[in-house]
């Protein structure tokens, strides 16, 4: 792909909102995904589970309060998904210098100085869109009368409606273009904007994901047996589920002349992208994960970056503490990256965080890029260890259905 | 403008530079930049993409011939709604595909996985295989992608899971339907079926989600990321959405009347539309007959309200002019344009001034087929779309059926009730959607317009600080 800088970075997360918040979190590990002596989720009522699985929890933003970014007005019609997401854009397009003090930046005489509404515009994944809304409805409807459903709320049962909503809050008139792909949504995000920015339909896009909490996501995920786990070691023998979380993570994607034009500096690279699909040996499984898919993906990816597989030094992984599709992953990361490159599961830290997954997977990236030159000894663990210098990251995703995507991400030329 | 500026304007960027031209001490050499130049302009000359293939699943006919069949006569597709008890909410009417039958369409194996709007999307993939004669081993691999573009997705599968929950208790629910909900799984399964191994990807974009799909299909193939894109867009009728429109105050009684002066609103519809996207060297390789060439679109965003058009439907205008200016052409080159044409007031109003915006005192006809289908919401602007191929093929402009009264507001040559002949070399579809978003792609026949147009880039914005150029 047409290599692109990431300008800006928004991250509504578990572990911290704001980049710098997000990353000091990261260096340091942070798990939200642990279980804290009493604590309950603050999103839906868990009574009706209690008592919990002994390790169950889900990873929040706890304490998540919308007003403090966005102000009081007009937050009443929005769902929590909506509120994650609007919160990321806005900081993203702060950080980016896109936008300042809420309005578009502009140079000294008074004139645009980068893109404005009319050429940025944004590419979102997330998973299941507003399950919170579709429930409050379905309530209304199956108890009651369909008759009494709430006209304000019923459009954000619609799967864009986040991604609508935040065109509005933030302005945006580009393009804006919602993409679903379970947990590897956010790295084809990715794709979907190189199509868009490669021909000319935007400047600058806000690319990323967001995925949130609900009692319905906990509840699937729970009866599935593969949620409401705590996820303390992805990877490690004996676990086989994943703790859910929510989060949103949205970066500022530009050309690197467009980024230069308007002096804004780049936080880090993104080189290639690879996908692949396979579908199951037995007709009638439906979910799977395959190591094919995301071998292929893997090579693709850096054949895409026109990177050899030993120059990536450390791979922020997909794994999520589901066992099968841990194996799966590690598996074909050996296949094509060997056995000792260091790879890391942000997941342990912030849940399985579904549509948004890629795009803290990426955020992840980038916090960890910052940390060099130097060493570096990563968070989040799960195979190899200190890295002398983190120059090139591969993120990967592994979906649950057979599909896999991957990114590769390097250090800002300084 | 020095000769190096322009090549490098026309130039698109590499996909696969070696490593050595990146990364290393060559990476600034004078060497790497040129050969880095070299690649470039092997990708001057974007490819053409053709539809080569359509299957569609409506309530006005399954399968091409029965759908064309339809569009010329005007049939409607409007009937009392069979699937739930819509009494109780005052509105009764929708396009519901009655003749649909999974069962038909999909292996047993498949029937168990999936659930209606997935079986739509299989079955009008299907269909779309087959007509465009393609086999199996050509379709098999890594070079072909799934798009599939979606609202709702598979609505009832939610609904059926949300039912167990809120009235027997979270352990009521059905386990084995868990993983049958999700907008990802209409693509998952339609590669399955065909053997897909590129992307697959869904788009949830609303009411312009067709529209979203086949464009975003047509780019991986322009920049080379795939050489056939099986694409489209499905949509079921569903209680909740139903219950929503009548709450939004949006449903009409009875007809859905675009454009006319006592139209009363929208009927939901349901149904796929599917199309195979080849890039030109595959198609040809393979000796088959292009039916359109998608050409270009354009996209943009009201930031104006979650369901509303803006009044002033700039967004719409700048998506339209985009879709026109990006192909190379004026608007005196577009002979048809198949309305998003809803049936509300807002919408109708709202695009009539595009059409006056966009084509002055032209008055290039314009007609909706939700007169016929009601609005299938993600599904509408594919079904259009292969509407758009039933044009450039026939020569024949869809009608808007109902039309009884003309709205001096929505002053725009709609053709009338019944199919009209005109010249149809060259055609928009138009939709606006939830969320403020607008997408309009042009299609032409194929071999009437010239090679595309170098990657169209945005003139280079002036350094903000430095010595200006």
């Amino acid at each position: 792909m047409t290599p692109y800088v990431v300008t800006g970075l928004g991250v509504a997360s578990a572990i911290g909102i704001g980049r710098e918040a997000f990353f000091d979190a990261v260096h340091a590990g942070v798990r939200a995904t642990e279980l804290v002596e009493g604590q309950r989720p603050e999103t839906f009522d868990p009574s009706a589970y209690m008592p919990l699985p002994a390790n169950a929890r889900v990873a929040e933003v706890r304490g998540f309060d919308a007003a403090k970014y966005l102000g009081d007005k007009g937050l009443r019609s929005l769902d929590r998904l909506t509120k994650l997401l609007v919160v990321a854009a806005r900081l993203a397009l702060h950080d980016a210098r896109l936008k300042k003090d809420g309005a578009w930046a502009s140079g000294p005489d008074g004139k645009a100085s980068g893109p404005g509404p009319a050429e940025t515009g944004m590419v979102v994944s997330n998973a299941y869109g507003s399950l919170e809304a579709i429930t409050e409805l379905d309530r209304v409807a199956v108890l009651e009368d369909a008759r009494y459903i709430n006209p304000s709320r019923f459009p954000l049962t619609v799967s864009n409606s986040a991604a609508g909503y935040v065109s509005i809050w933030e302005d945006l008139r580009a393009l804006n273009v919602s993409v679903s792909d379970g947990n590897c949504g956010a790295l084809d995000a990715v794709a979907a904007a190189d199509a868009m920015l490669e021909n000319g339909r935007a400047e600058a896009l806000l690319v990323g994901g967001a995925e949130a909490m609900s009692e319905a996501l906990f509840l699937a995920f729970h009866r599935l047996g593969a949620g409401g786990g705590a996820a303390q070691a992805p990877g490690a023998q004996g676990t086989v589920q994943a703790c859910i979380g929510e989060g949103s993570a949205l970066l500022v994607l530009e050309e690197p002349a467009s980024a230069a034009n308007r002096g804004a500096p780049a936080l880090a690279e993104v080189i290639g992208y690879g996908t692949s699909f396979r579908a199951p040996e037995r007709d009638a499984a439906l979910v799977h994960p395959s190591p094919e898919a995301m071998q292929r993906a893997v090579e693709d990816a850096l054949a895409d970056a026109g990177v050899e597989a030993r120059a990536v030094d450390l791979v922020v992984s997909g794994l999520s503490g589901l066992r099968g599709f841990d194996d799966a992953e590690l598996k074909a990361l050996g296949r094509v990256l060997g056995e000792d490159t260091a790879v890391v599961a942000p997941k342990m830290g912030l849940g399985e965080t579904l549509g948004a997954g890629g795009a803290i997977g990426m955020a992840t990236a980038i916090a960890l890029l910052r940390l060099s030159p130097g060493p570096v000894a990563p968070p989040y663990l799960v195979r190899g260890g200190l890295r002398a210098a983190v120059r090139t990251v591969l993120v990967t995703s592994l979906g649950y259905y057979g599909n896999a995507s991957a990114l590769v991400m390097r250090a800002a030329a300084s | 403008m020095p000769l190096y500026r322009s090549l490098a304007q026309f130039a698109r960027k590499p996909r696969r530079e070696p490593g050595f031209l990146r990364e290393g001490r060559f990476a600034d050499s004078h060497v790497a930049q040129m050969c880095s130049r070299a690649l470039n302009t092997r990708r001057l000359g974007p490819s053409r993409v053709f539809v080569t293939g359509v299957g569609v699943v409506s309530s006005i006919g399954l399968g091409r011939a029965a759908f064309f069949e339809a569009l010329e006569a005007g049939a409607s597709g409007i009937s009392p709604v069979g699937s739930f008890d819509a009494s109780p909410l005052g509105r009764l009417y929708a396009g519901e595909v009655k003749s649909f039958d999974a069962r038909d369409h999909t292996t047993q194996g498949e029937q168990r996985r999936m659930g209606r709007c997935a079986a739509m999307a299989l079955a009008a993939a299907r269909m779309a295989v087959d007509d465009a004669e393609i086999d199996a081993g050509a379709l098999a691999g890594p070079r072909t992608a799934v798009v599939v573009g979606t609202t709702m997705g598979e609505a009832r599968i939610l609904a059926e899971l949300e039912y167990e929950w809120i009235v027997r208790g979270p352990q009521a629910i059905t386990r084995a339907l868990i993983p049958r909900y999700g907008s990802t799984l209409l693509p998952i399964h339609v590669a399955r079926a065909v053997g897909a191994q590129g992307m697959v990807l869904a788009l949830p974009a609303a009411c312009a989600a067709g529209n979203y799909a086949i464009s975003f299909a047509a780019d991986l193939i322009r920049s080379g990321r795939a050489d056939v894109v099986v694409t489209g867009a499905a949509e079921i009728l569903q209680e909740l959405q139903f219950s929503g429109f009548v709450r939004l105050a949006a449903m009409a009684p009875e007809r859905c009347q675009p454009f006319d002066l006592n139209r009363q609103g929208l009927l939901l519809g349901e149904g796929a539309g599917m199309l195979i996207l080849e890039s030109e060297a595959h198609a040809a390789r393979r000796g088959v007959r292009p039916q359109a060439e998608v050409r270009e679109y354009g996209l943009s965003c009201d930031a104006y309200h979650i369901t509303r058009p803006h009044p002033d439907a700039a967004g719409s205008i700048v998506a339209m002019r985009g879709a026109i200016e990006r192909s190379g052409l004026t608007p005196a080159d577009i002979d048809f344009v198949n309305a998003h044409g809803t049936g509300t007031k807002a919408n109708d109003l709202a695009e009539a001034k595009v059409m006056r915006d966009v084509f002055g005192d032209r008055r290039v006809p314009i007609s909706s087929m939700k007169s016929m289908l009601g609005h299938c919401m993600g599904a509408a602007s594919a079904l259009e779309a292969i509407g758009c191929i039933f044009t450039l093929e026939t020569g024949l402009y869809p009608p808007t059926i109902g039309y009884d009264t003309p709205d001096p507001e929505c002053d725009v040559d709609v053709v009338a009730n019944k199919a009209r002949r005109g010249k149809s070399d060259v055609v928009l579809n138009n939709s606006l959607a939830f969320g403020g978003y607008n997408a309009v792609t042009l299609f032409a026949k194929p071999g009437v317009l010239p090679p595309p147009l170098p990657r169209p880039r945005r003139p280079a914005r002036p350094p903000a600080v430095g010595p200006s150029a």
